[in-house]
């Protein structure tokens, strides 16, 4: 079932600008989505529609099957069901201390002391900064400020979660983390769709591709399928997973035969490790 | 940031905040009722060995801290202890010693200095997160504590920003000069209330992302101990208000 849908939304700014020109893709409930796309190909203009910070100048929004109210209390619902994680922490954090900050949107909900203490402690634990509660934001790393963002809006519990260049400024230890943390809030319930250059990343990661180019979604793919094709990642100028490149180099050197490709350099090796033990065992 | 560094960085840190400002509330009050300047100067003492032996602020940091305070008061001082005398014969200004005001000067100055200790005592112990969220619980009005939340949040983002974009008009000789210097200074000026304006209007799209749509509201923390802490304090401030009390 479609969770939100974009139906040839266009949006120009009114410096003149083309945020969407004809954008129209579909995200699935409970899946994980990872948005593709070069510098200003309007992948931040659309993320600022799904939860109504930009209405289409033309096209249509449909939230659960329900075009999107943009009344007050319309709004305000869209916003309770949304979350968007910024690129910038800097730009997202305004109080001075973390859990201050993570209060912040349940409070605009309007629930009561209790309950957004509750969910305070517990979005912190989500991502792992329950230590860091009391602590000052502006003596935190950026890795620890993105992840006090996200606890930010968890606990507003939306059911889609969008987050801007998430992995942008986090070294790759910091980057492992997170990708746990997004695991693990896939784990429970939560609709992820993200924007990444990464092409590597977004190949092991996400359940669909969309990929953006110029205001449009150029093509929306099952990561999967990626394995047999790929020609569409280079009409729109991306290349190719590092880890495909390198799997069909060793298919046609006959180095590798399994019929499931590898969709990390971790999955890679483990699977060419086990073929070796495999080999040996047969020999 | 000595201030900061030392208000996240004590042992009173995780006490109740607002048993350390009934605490310094005291030290003002018993620095204004201190009939003599030694007992004044007792008092500034008493304060600042608790700050630095209580709460484990480094005196070489307390010290550093306290230094343009001293250094405006003693200015002060010594404005009392002169007057300006306008000549009636050559119609020129001269300047006096004023001895007779030499009592009230020791009298201004300790108790100053009580009252400096006192505030010392809050701010090095206390980061302004914990009294701003003190000041929301004694009903402060919700338009003062948001300006205040904003502007001690913004404080640090604009450091940052200026340090980066000195450090990067260095890196190109941006200050090779004292005429470069100059322009340099008014591009970065120029810069950062841009940047201003921009960020400004992020935080506000950041805030409706979030629901806002009016007052920004917060947690209050809580503190385990707060009960004891705040017994702790009026035992401490009820002793500094009868010392000076008890020789008046």
């Amino acid at each position: 079932m479609n969770l939100l849908e974009l139906e040839d939304v266009r949006f120009r700014y009114p410096d003149g600008s083309v945020g969407l020109n004809g954008c129209s893709l579909s995200i699935t409930r409970g899946s994980r989505n990872a948005l593709l796309g070069v510098n200003g190909s309007g992948k931040t203009t659309l993320f600022q529609h799904t939860n109504g910070l930009l209405r289409p100048q033309s096209g249509q929004l449909r939230y659960a099957g329900v075009p999107i109210d943009y009344s007050r209390s319309g709004l305000r619902e869209l916003r309770s069901r949304v979350g968007i994680v910024f690129q910038n922490p800097d730009r997202q954090l305004f109080s001075a201390s973390v859990q201050e900050d993570v209060s912040f949107g349940p409070f605009n909900l309007g629930l009561g002391k209790e309950i957004v203490r509750e969910r305070v402690a517990s979005a912190l634990q989500a991502v792992g900064m329950e230590k860091f509660a009391d602590k000052a934001v502006h003596n935190l790393s950026f890795g620890q400020k993105k992840r006090v963002c996200i606890a930010g809006v968890l606990a507003m519990e939306p059911e889609l979660l969008v987050l801007d260049e998430p992995m942008a400024g986090l070294d790759v230890i910091a980057q492992h983390e997170f990708m746990a943390v997004l695991d693990d809030l896939h784990a429970r319930g939560i609709t992820l769709l993200l924007a990444t250059h990464d092409i590597d990343f977004a190949y092991a990661w996400a359940d669909r591709i969309h990929l953006m180019s110029a205001g449009q979604c150029a093509a929306s793919i099952d990561a999967r399928s990626l394995a047999d094709g790929g020609e569409i990642l280079t009409d729109v100028g991306l290349p190719l997973p590092a880890v495909l490149e390198l799997e069909r180099k060793l298919r046609s050197c006959g180095l590798f035969s399994r019929e499931v490709s590898p969709r990390s350099h971790r999955e890679l090796l483990s699977l060419l490790d086990e073929s070796n033990t495999f080999e040996k065992e047969v020999s | 940031m000595l201030i900061e560094q030392s208000a996240y960085a004590n042992r009173w840190r995780k006490a109740s905040p607002a048993a350390k400002a009934f605490f310094a509330l005291c030290g003002f009050v018993a620095a204004f009722a201190a009939p003599v300047p030694q007992i004044a100067a007792a008092i500034a003492a008493g304060l600042a060995i608790v700050t630095v032996a209580g709460a484990g602020v480094p005196a070489g940091r307390y010290l550093r801290v306290a230094a343009p305070a001293l250094l405006f008061l003693a200015i002060s001082c010594l404005s009392l202890a002169f007057s300006l005398n306008l000549s009636n014969e050559g119609g020129g200004l001269s300047m006096q010693w004023a001895p007779t005001e030499a009592g009230r000067i020791a009298q201004v100055g300790t108790r100053s200095l009580a009252a400096l200790a006192a505030l010392l005592f809050l701010v090095l112990t206390t980061p302004l997160i914990d009294l701003i969220a003190l000041l929301r619980r004694l009903r402060v009005p919700e338009v003062l504590l948001e300006l205040m939340v904003l502007c001690y949040r913004m404080l640090f983002v604009f450091s940052e920003a200026m340090r980066d974009t000195l450090t990067a008009q260095s890196a190109r000789l941006g200050y090779a000069s004292s005429r470069l210097a100059l322009r340099s200074l008014g591009l970065m000026a120029a810069n950062l209330t841009l940047q201003i304006w921009q960020r400004a209007h992020g935080l506000h799209v950041a805030a409706l992302a979030r629901n806002n749509d009016g007052p920004l509201r917060f947690i209050e923390p809580t503190y385990a101990s707060a009960r004891r802490d705040m017994v702790l304090a009026a035992l401490g401030g009820g002793a500094l208000i009868a010392i000076s009390w008890a020789f008046s």
